[in-house]
């Protein structure tokens, strides 16, 4: 049987940054992972390094609402292809939900479906919670009480950023789940032995809620919230993106959920910037070693909630064109 | 700013007002400013004249005030008109680029 760990959290609330780690742990090789993200385009699979012991699918769209047969499909076909040995013999499956999922359909159907069942078995949930955001998150976000709740282990991210508070979300956390055992990610770094789940014992109690459809827990999807994605065919200039940024923050705060990135910055070529941001909260930008594929667009993703497109749209637009006039004055002025 | 530029500005203003939550409503005059009205208050913007160390003139009822980018009118346009916002600039640095 491959055992099955499925690993949610809130939009930024690290996960992809722990699986990149978890990756690399030599326990974790011969791995195959599946991203769900929820957008148009997806940018995770990008961001985690893959080596020929691993294997990465991805699926967009929310798989908690629509697309559970896409997971499954997703899981049938990825078996038929090691079978064939078209793919790495992996042991391991990894389930990256998007940060909207509700979590609770992902495992019914990973319980439940006749023809997974007999290979694939669900080993575990871990929820990644932000400690810098996290209480007000699980405020406004019904969901991230979910995901909370259903967790086999819950591992609090970013801790560093957290000036106080973090007893209170402790608190907070063994109140909405008194069974999930509480871990600290430290950048991401986590002891892998945190994902060996005895699901025999953790899941039961869930395991039997969910296929009964009995749980008390309600179906939750914030229809508010929306993703767009902001593609840019030629270089943006760094001045351009800092700008686009601070106005983004500042006129969004906290209706932006989550805004990340690829971007060819003008000055950098052959060196792509990845940029994370969470509400008011920008992560220090990344420049990657070099561009993950051909595709050397800029792609931005926002997902938020009462932002327009259009608007989005023309804020980066116009400073474009006010940094490139800006730009072109000064090379008048200075001639 | 060109005329494409200034239809652009104007664009953005108007989209500005609706993510923001709030009715207005935003034209452009033949000498090249944005009108916008909203919440009982009219406020100009155009382009500052080159003499000055701005981009951009605000006006707000007869108070005209410099900016010196589209994020400071935006800054200043929200600030005149969303009684609910709490001005809070963010700056964004970013690390140099990779040589």
């Amino acid at each position: 049987m491959i055992g099955v760990l499925v690993l949610t959290g809130f939009l930024g609330s690290g996960k992809t940054t722990l699986l990149r780690h978890l990756l690399a742990q030599p326990q974790f090789s011969r791995t195959a992972v599946i991203i769900n993200e929820f957008g148009e385009i997806g940018l995770d699979h990008e961001l985690i390094e893959t080596s020929t012991d691993h294997f990465i699918a991805l699926t967009t769209g929310c798989l908690c609402c629509k697309l559970r047969s896409d997971l499954i499909a997703t899981l049938e076909d990825m078996l038929r292809r090691r079978d064939e040995g078209a793919v790495p013999a992996f042991t391991r499956v990894v389930i990256e939900t998007s940060g909207l999922a509700d979590p609770a359909p992902i495992l019914q159907t990973l319980m439940t479906d006749a023809n997974l069942a007999g290979r694939l078995m669900f080993s575990g949930l871990i929820t990644t919670v932000d400690a810098f955001n996290g209480a007000g998150t699980l405020e406004r976000e019904a969901i991230s009480v979910k995901q909370v709740a259903l967790a086999d282990r819950l591992i609090l991210t970013k801790s560093d950023l957290a000036q106080s508070g973090a007893a209170q979300l402790g608190a907070r956390l063994a109140r909405l789940n008194r069974l999930a055992p509480l871990f600290t990610a430290d950048h991401g770094c986590v002891d892998p032995n945190v994902f060996e789940i005895d699901s025999s014992n953790t899941s039961a109690k869930w395991s039997r809620e969910l296929v009964s459809g009995q749980s008390d827990l309600d179906h939750v999807h914030d229809c508010k919230i929306q993703t767009w994605t902001i593609v840019r065919n030629e270089p943006i200039h760094a001045v351009t993106l800092s700008l686009f940024l601070e106005a983004l923050a500042e006129h969004c705060g906290a209706d932006m959920l989550r805004l990340k990135g690829i971007v060819h910055i003008a000055q950098s070529p052959d060196r792509p910037a990845v940029i994370h941001g969470v509400q008011h909260v920008f992560h220090p930008l990344e420049w990657l070693p070099r561009w993950p594929s051909e595709d050397r667009r800029s792609r931005i993703v926002v997902v938020g909630r009462r932002i327009p497109r259009r608007w989005i749209e023309l804020l980066l637009t116009a400073i474009q064109m006010e940094v490139q006039e800006v730009g072109a004055l000064t090379m008048i002025a200075n001639a | 700013m060109s005329d494409p530029g200034k239809d652009i500005v104007a664009e953005l203003l108007a989209q500005s007002l609706i993510a923001w939550g709030l009715d207005g409503a935003v034209q452009t005059t033949s000498d090249g400013a944005i009108l916008l009205s909203c919440n009982g208050r009219n406020i100009r913007v155009q382009a500052a004249a080159p003499n000055l160390p701005f981009r951009w003139m605000v006006t707000v009822d007869h108070h005209a005030r410099g900016a010196i980018s589209l994020v400071a009118v935006l800054r200043r346009l929200r600030i005149a008109l969303d009684p609910n916002y709490a001005a809070n600039p963010v700056h964004v640095a970013f690390p140099r680029t990779p040589s």
